[in-house]
């Protein structure tokens, strides 16, 4: 008797099959493509590259800023996620909020920031920034917020009866310590897991600092030579770093995975006389790594003449911004939806392992790839329209929508979906009518976060958009070099409304249904 | 004789419910206090209050003799009262050996290493586990968790064992079986034990004395 193929399976495959082809066959494309040399297989380029003088020294910076960013995230990371998470500081969501903020804008755009407060603090000098110091110190404020937030998420998943149980023996210090920590600690080794990958793999910080890594010649090679074997070559060490970090944070998952039910609620540590060090600390720190450099970007761009400046040489930009990122953020909520789901029931591993490479390996790989895939005479239809920027945006973000979908869709009983089964739904009735409906939130803020990592994007926007296509973080790249500076500041400033915008409305969406139940 | 605890006129509200209203309540050292009556009725948040947890609103709370609360002040935090809890879903560290869950307790107080290897093997001997000292939470039985969250708190040689509803997850014959080995350790060690329950069977097996909690206080004795 034949096999049935259920609507399941085939959903599953199809949803495999994209992120195949916009992901994994760029990069196999490219890996392949750099194994010829005029047509015979050779590893001449990797020989060049490996010989070349300059090779080592750019190894060694991208794993140099990326130990230090993924060190400093640590050390500030860590406490602050646990202060927010665990403690009664007060004006802990506007703190968080403000420490948030440069994760939802382009990288480089605190980069920006700190040469334009340099330019209004004569005294504080430039040579510092232009280096691994500057990077270290711009790299850090952009991916602060994801070790903070990972590290909150983790600590509020950790069973209150678990510390309450350690509580009645042991003193605070030591219950974060022994309990909450270890308990959190998978989530937190995974947050610096992805500072490590993405600031290896950051190419626009170190470009406009002038400090050379890896991606900045990978990228270079492609765009000024279009030597797609050299600029593979370049890049497959980042390939290799992006596999060994997944599979090291997917092995230690493995077997630091506890299962504990969350009563929703965590306990909360009392500040008591240390309330007011911690306040000026983080104020601190706010005032440093995030209101200074962005009030200085934004400073120049409260003028009419700058706005309408900025709208007339980017309004194209911007609408094609919001445009494609509200795409690839309805495709990357679905996909990531869908395979939530499956991860549920099945090949949860081998489908966290596949997004999960993708969003590690760098976007400036990743837009190579896509480039070399479909720009054929063939493939042309697709090449000369803004489809391989979506396609490119899917395959790296889709990571993050599945495991945003995943963690939604285990807080659902799974009896919800037993019972609907037992009562003779099929599949897709189930999904529409069960998991659907009790997922809106999720759903909310998986295509929020999708939109704003999009929006934010540079490499993939910079290096895939066709001409005439380009979405605003590229395009303010391009009038850096000519434009006046307080229309670039107007230009960051709308950027950073339509990523702030929508995160303002989500929130106080989700404050107001969370206040009604 | 001094109380080994009691509680003067306490209330406590969560948001605008009243879980417990004006409750005064004295257990005598050595007792066998059992906490009976229908789920949601505040049994558990009486436990949480003589064990820190929680701080009263309003009314007093004495561990032998001591205040430990007061109306809104948790004037003792919940590792100086001296005191060990079984939760209801026992709540041992899963990341951490049967050993490392007794342990704890004994690094917290610090108690030094060797006494506290001596009084975990002790221990493990009572509850009959001394093969399973390296074992992780999730490689043992339901029995086996439940003993192993006993020695957790005994370990510690309390005064008073606090214990919410540890055996509702059994079968009749596991439970018979815990329930002998609990009132042994009871008599051996002399601690004072209030147990929380729904089950009339397990209060009546368990208890010198029986509290009736329903309706927010303690409605008989």
């Amino acid at each position: 008797m034949g096999r049935t193929v259920t609507t399941e399976t085939i959903v599953l495959w199809a949803c495999v099959a994209f992120i195949v082809i916009a992901g994994i066959a760029p990069i196999a494309v490219m890996v392949i493509d750099s194994l010829f040399e005029n047509g015979q297989v050779s590893l001449g380029y990797y020989r060049e590259l490996i010989n070349a003088a300059r090779f080592r020294p750019l190894l060694g910076n991208s794993v140099r800023l990326a130990l230090a960013t993924t060190v400093v995230c640590g050390v500030l990371g860590v406490p602050a996620g646990v202060l927010f998470a665990k403690s009664d500081l007060p004006l802990r969501s506007a703190f968080l909020w403000v420490l948030t903020v440069p994760f939802v804008l382009p990288p480089y755009f605190m980069a920006l920031g700190w040469l334009r407060l340099i330019a209004h603090a004569g005294w504080l000098g430039s040579s510092w920034l232009f280096g691994f110091g500057g990077c270290v110190l711009v790299l850090s404020s952009v991916f602060l917020p994801m070790t903070i937030l990972l590290t909150l998420a983790s600590c509020w998943s950790v069973d209150r009866r678990l510390e309450e149980a350690a509580r009645i023996v042991s003193s605070w210090p030591r219950v974060l310590g022994k309990v909450t920590l270890p308990l959190a600690a998978p989530g937190i080794v995974f947050s610096l897991v992805l500072v490590f990958l993405l600031s290896i793999g950051e190419f626009s910080v170190p470009n406009f600092l002038r400090y050379p890594v890896l991606p900045v010649l990978s990228f270079t090679q492609f765009a000024s030579s279009y030597n797609f074997g050299a600029a593979t070559a370049a890049a497959v060490p980042l390939v290799l770093i992006a596999l060994a970090g997944v599979f090291i944070e997917s092995g230690f998952l493995k077997d630091n995975v506890y299962a504990f039910r969350s009563t929703g609620q965590t306990l909360t540590v009392p500040l008591e006389r240390w309330k007011a060090a911690f306040m000026i600390g983080l104020s601190t720190l706010c005032a440093a790594l995030v209101v200074l450099p962005l009030g200085a970007l934004f400073a120049d761009a409260f003028s009419m003449d700058a706005f309408s400046e900025a709208i007339q040489r980017g309004r194209s930009s911007i609408v094609r911004s919001v445009v494609y990122s509200s795409a690839a953020a309805t495709i990357l909520m679905s996909f990531g939806f869908l395979f939530g789901h499956f991860m549920l029931s099945r090949g949860r591993r081998a489908l966290n392992i596949l997004t999960l490479v993708l969003f590690a390996i760098p976007g400036t790989v990743l837009s190579i790839g896509l480039v070399r895939l479909w720009n054929t005479s063939a493939t042309w239809f697709v090449y000369t329209t803004p489809a391989v920027l979506i396609l490119g945006y899917a395959a790296q973000y889709c990571a993050v929508t599945t495991r945003l979908s995943l963690a939604g869709l285990l807080q659902i009983p799974s009896s919800f979906n037993e019972s609907a089964q037992l009562s003779g739904a099929k599949w897709m009735k189930r999904l529409a009518r069960i998991s659907v409906p009790l997922s809106k939130r999720t759903l909310a803020c998986s295509w929020l976060a999708a939109y704003i990592l999009c929006l934010r994007d540079v490499p993939i926007a910079l290096m895939t958009a066709p001409p005439g296509y380009d979405p605003l973080p590229a395009r303010i790249l391009t009038l850096m070099a000519n434009g006046a500076p307080p229309m670039i500041s107007a230009l960051c400033l709308i950027m950073a409304s339509a990523s702030l915008f929508p995160l303002f409305i989500l929130a106080r969406s989700l404050r107001s249904s969370h206040a009604s139940r | 004789m001094t109380a080994a605890i009691e509680l003067d006129a306490v209330s406590k509200a969560f948001a605008d419910r009243t879980v417990i209203k004006e409750l005064s309540l004295q257990v005598e050292p050595g007792e066998r206090l059992v906490l009976f009556g229908p789920s949601g009725c505040g049994k558990t948040t009486i436990l949480r209050l003589i064990a820190g947890l929680e701080i009263p609103d309003v009314g007093t709370i004495r561990i032998d003799g001591r205040v430990v609360a007061q109306a809104g002040k948790n004037l003792v935090p919940p590792e100086l009262r001296n005191l060990g809890m079984v939760f209801q879903d026992l709540a041992l560290w899963p990341h951490m050996t049967v050993s490392g869950n007794l342990m704890f307790g004994l690094q917290s107080r610090g108690v030094p290493r060797r006494e506290a290897e001596l009084r975990i093997q002790e221990v493990l001997r009572q509850i009959g586990l001394q093969s399973r000292d390296g074992a992780k939470p999730h490689q043992l039985s339901g029995g086996e968790q439940q003993r192993v969250a006993l020695g957790r708190a005994l370990v510690l040689r309390p005064s008073i064992l606090l214990m919410d509803e540890p055996l509702s997850s059994l079968d009749e014959e596991r439970k018979q079986f815990i329930i002998r080995d609990l009132l042994d350790l009871q008599k051996q060690l002399s601690f004072t034990l209030i147990y929380v329950t729904h089950d009339r069977s397990e209060a009546e097996a368990i208890a010198s004395r029986i509290c009736y909690v329903h309706n927010d206080r303690i409605e008989k004795e």
